[in-house]
């Protein structure tokens, strides 16, 4: 079942159609990832989820009925921009931003501090947040994220500018949230950690839809036929093949394209059997960076690995 | 508009704001300004009249220094003995040759000044004052009218008038205003609602702008510290508006209360008594109306306020932004002041009418003349029309602006933003 469903939305900034008829469909207990370079278009679409921007058309469906203020109460947003009033206190910030979410009383006073304690801020939850450092802030953050307990948790571009502590933290939370069965929506520009944290994919670029679907349906579709392999002998007799696509030989090691993607298992035992010693047989596995490339035909995309490594 | 989130918000700005040691400063801080700055200056100016000074007083016959020197003795500071006066009398030529001895002494400060009274001011009131500083004019102010009774005394003494006639001819026209209004007593003015006349414009003033400004401020900061988006992930831009709008509100009437305060207790009840002169006629429904007034004028100009706060993203760009709407407060804060001389004049009553000045003008003008009440009523209505047309406008121009960043809007760009569907 799906809960969550975005309907042909469309937002234009002066004459620029910065979303462009974007559907797609959460469903429950996935974890979403919206994905796309930078200025794609992640942004106004989250922003047009929450109801911060009203789309020109198009709408939000929660369990199939228009998504308002009841949605925002139920979620959990990390913006990509975001920030603190320095001047509040810590445990103010926490139990301020939860009111607003219509928590109230001791019990989530209670919660805010065993998040204090679980985030090691326990002894700085009467200080201004300006006296804590950039990684603590961002820890403040991510409490006032979850405290509410929301049922959806969407995190714009949530890893950039955070320490790798807090990264690693975060990540933790993501996990622990998706096991209580939460919905959880990333927007990110960085493939490899969509890759590995999702279930879901959307694709945007240019505002436009481009690939869309559970992320291993997504990789069956797109899977790889390439297989480098470094061997001794000779392999000559594969060109006769049938399913064997394509062979290129450099001596003693070669790369090979089969023509259906389950073949490659059937490649490696016909070495075998015929007496190839095979010293590397390597399945160039096609990672969402390359699908995306494919799709939006350009290799400009931001990915910094370093960014990335962290993940 | 108005629910629990809402409310959340106002609470938070009410806690920002009223604890604030800045606030509870300048709530203290300002009517210390004010009676301060009037204390200081009857110090100052006590300050410059014990100061010594020396005199030489030359007059061109004896009957004249006699009968300034008679005057001058009434003088507490010669009483004091801190002016030190000397009478001598010549004539004309024998000054003119002594004048030049007497250069040094006037240059090197041991004579502050040499006066000169010959007889011809029997007839033309002429006197000649020598000095390094001859425009002096306290020391004038202080000497003006005694010469010139030395002088009606001597004038008249040969005309075998009375003492009481010559007293009369020394006298000048006192004026005593008395305020027509449909109150049945016709009561003596003094100048007591005058001085509340300038204190509501001075307080309704500083407060719009210390209000204002604090508001812009807020709003920038929450634009430019990124906590905007975190906001509206909860609430909705006109939620957000209002509730910051309200909280400061709340505290900006809460402090002109306290300015009033001791208006209130003055005309509320007999333990104060205030010299004749002072008395002030006002009502206290007339103070409410001026906290009524500005409340609705002060919601209005948050609005704008906020509005331009959301237009820029820092304080600088912020603060030259406002100049239109710092000319809304400025404009009817002179106009106020103005009226004390005529409270009917056309602008003033056209103004205190209007849109934005009538905030200002119309509990300056109404301390000052009595008026009807269509007017008060128009007041407010304007004031309450005012404020459903701009509201609206400033929230949508609110809303676009608070989620723009990056470049510095033109106003063009920004009266296209009403356009926007958000």
């Amino acid at each position: 079942m799906h809960v969550l469903e975005v309907k042909n939305l469309v937002k234009t900034f002066n004459g620029l159609r910065a979303v462009d008829d974007v559907s797609f469909i959460i469903p429950e207990g996935s974890v979403f990832g919206l994905i796309g370079r930078n200025g794609a278009g992640k942004t106004t679409t989250i922003r047009m989820m929450m109801n911060i921007y009203l789309p020109d058309s198009g709408e939000v469906l929660l369990q199939g009925a228009k998504a308002g203020q009841d949605f925002k109460d139920k979620v959990g947003y990390l913006p990509e921009e975001r920030g603190l009033y320095k001047k509040m206190k810590v445990l103010e910030t926490l139990l301020f931003f939860a009111e607003l979410k219509g928590k109230t009383g001791k019990s989530v006073e209670k919660k805010a501090l065993e998040y204090l304690e679980r985030f090691q801020l326990a002894d700085r939850k009467n200080s201004k947040l300006e006296d804590l450092s950039k990684g603590n802030q961002q820890k403040v953050q991510f409490i006032i994220t979850i405290l509410h307990d929301p049922e959806f948790i969407i995190l714009d571009e949530p890893f950039t500018g955070l320490d790798p502590i807090n990264t690693n933290l975060l990540k933790e939370i993501i996990l622990e949230l998706k096991k209580q069965g939460k919905v959880i929506i990333f927007s990110t520009h960085l493939m490899d950690f969509a890759e590995r944290m999702c279930d879901h994919i959307t694709m945007i670029d240019k505002g436009k839809l481009i690939l869309n679907g559970s992320l291993s349906d997504i990789k069956s579709r797109y899977e790889q036929r390439n297989v480098s392999i470094n061997y001794l002998g000779d392999v000559s007799f594969l060109k006769s093949n049938p399913m064997i696509e394509k062979i290129v030989e450099y001596g003693n090691s070669s790369s090979i394209k089969v023509r259906e993607p389950q073949q490659v298992q059937q490649l490696l035992k016909i070495l075998v059997d015929n007496n190839i010693i095979v010293t590397k047989f390597a399945v160039n596995e096609i990672s969402l960076q390359e699908i995306f490339v494919e799709l939006a035909g350009n290799n400009n995309i931001n990915v910094n690995s370093a960014e990335v490594k962290n993940v | 508009m108005f629910n629990k989130r809402t409310l959340s918000i106002i609470k938070r700005e009410l806690r920002e704001k009223v604890l604030s040691r800045s606030f509870i400063f300048m709530t203290l801080l300002i009517p210390v300004i004010m009676f301060g700055s009037l204390g200081l200056q009857m110090v100052l100016i006590n300050y410059d009249s014990n100061s010594n000074a020396s005199l030489q007083v030359t007059c061109e016959s004896s009957q004249l220094a006699v009968a300034v020197g008679s005057e001058f003795a009434k003088l507490p500071q010669v009483i004091d003995g801190n002016f030190k006066i000397t009478y001598n009398f010549m004539l004309e030529n024998d000054f003119e040759k002594m004048l030049p001895l007497l250069k040094k002494d006037l240059l090197n400060g041991k004579l502050t000044g040499v006066l000169f009274i010959p007889n011809s001011a029997l007839i033309d009131k002429k006197i000649n004052y020598y000095s390094k500083n001859p425009n002096n004019a306290l020391l004038f102010n202080k000497f003006r009218s005694l010469i010139n009774s030395a002088l009606i005394n001597l004038h008249f003494s040969e005309k075998q008038l009375s003492e009481k006639e010559i007293s009369y001819a020394g006298k000048g026209v006192d004026f005593n205003g008395f305020r027509i209004s449909n109150d049945k007593n016709i009561k003596a003015e003094g100048i007591g609602n005058q001085v509340v006349s300038f204190l509501f414009t001075f307080l309704l003033y500083i407060s719009l702008l210390l209000s204002g400004t604090m508001m812009m401020r807020s709003v920038v900061l929450e634009k430019n510290n990124k906590i905007v988006e975190v906001l509206l992930s909860s609430v909705n831009s006109k939620e957000l508006m209002t509730g910051k709008i309200v909280g400061t509100s709340i505290t900006g009437v809460a402090q002109m209360a306290v300015w009033l305060l001791p208006l209130i207790m003055v005309i509320s009840s007999s333990l104060f008594v205030l010299p004749k002169d002072f008395t002030i006629d006002i009502s206290l429904s007339q103070v409410a109306f001026v906290l009524f007034n500005f409340l609705i004028g002060l919601i209005t100009f948050l609005g704008l306020f906020a509005t331009v706060g959301a237009i820029f993203d820092n304080d600088q760009d912020a603060q030259s932004g406002i100049w239109p709407i710092m000319l809304l407060v400025m404009i009817p804060f002179f106009i106020g002041i103005t009226l004390v001389n005529n409270p009917e004049n056309t602008i003033g009553i056209i103004a205190s009418m209007m849109p934005f000045a009538s905030i200002i003008v119309m509990p300056a003008r109404m301390t000052l003349v009595d008026i009807p009440f269509w007017q008060f009523a128009l007041a407010v209505f304007v004031n309450l029309a005012t404020l459903i047309i701009i509201f609206p406008l400033a929230g949508k121009i609110y809303r676009v602006g608070i989620l723009m960043s990056g470049k510095k809007p033109k106003w063009s760009e920004v009266i296209r933003w009403l356009k926007y569907k958000y």
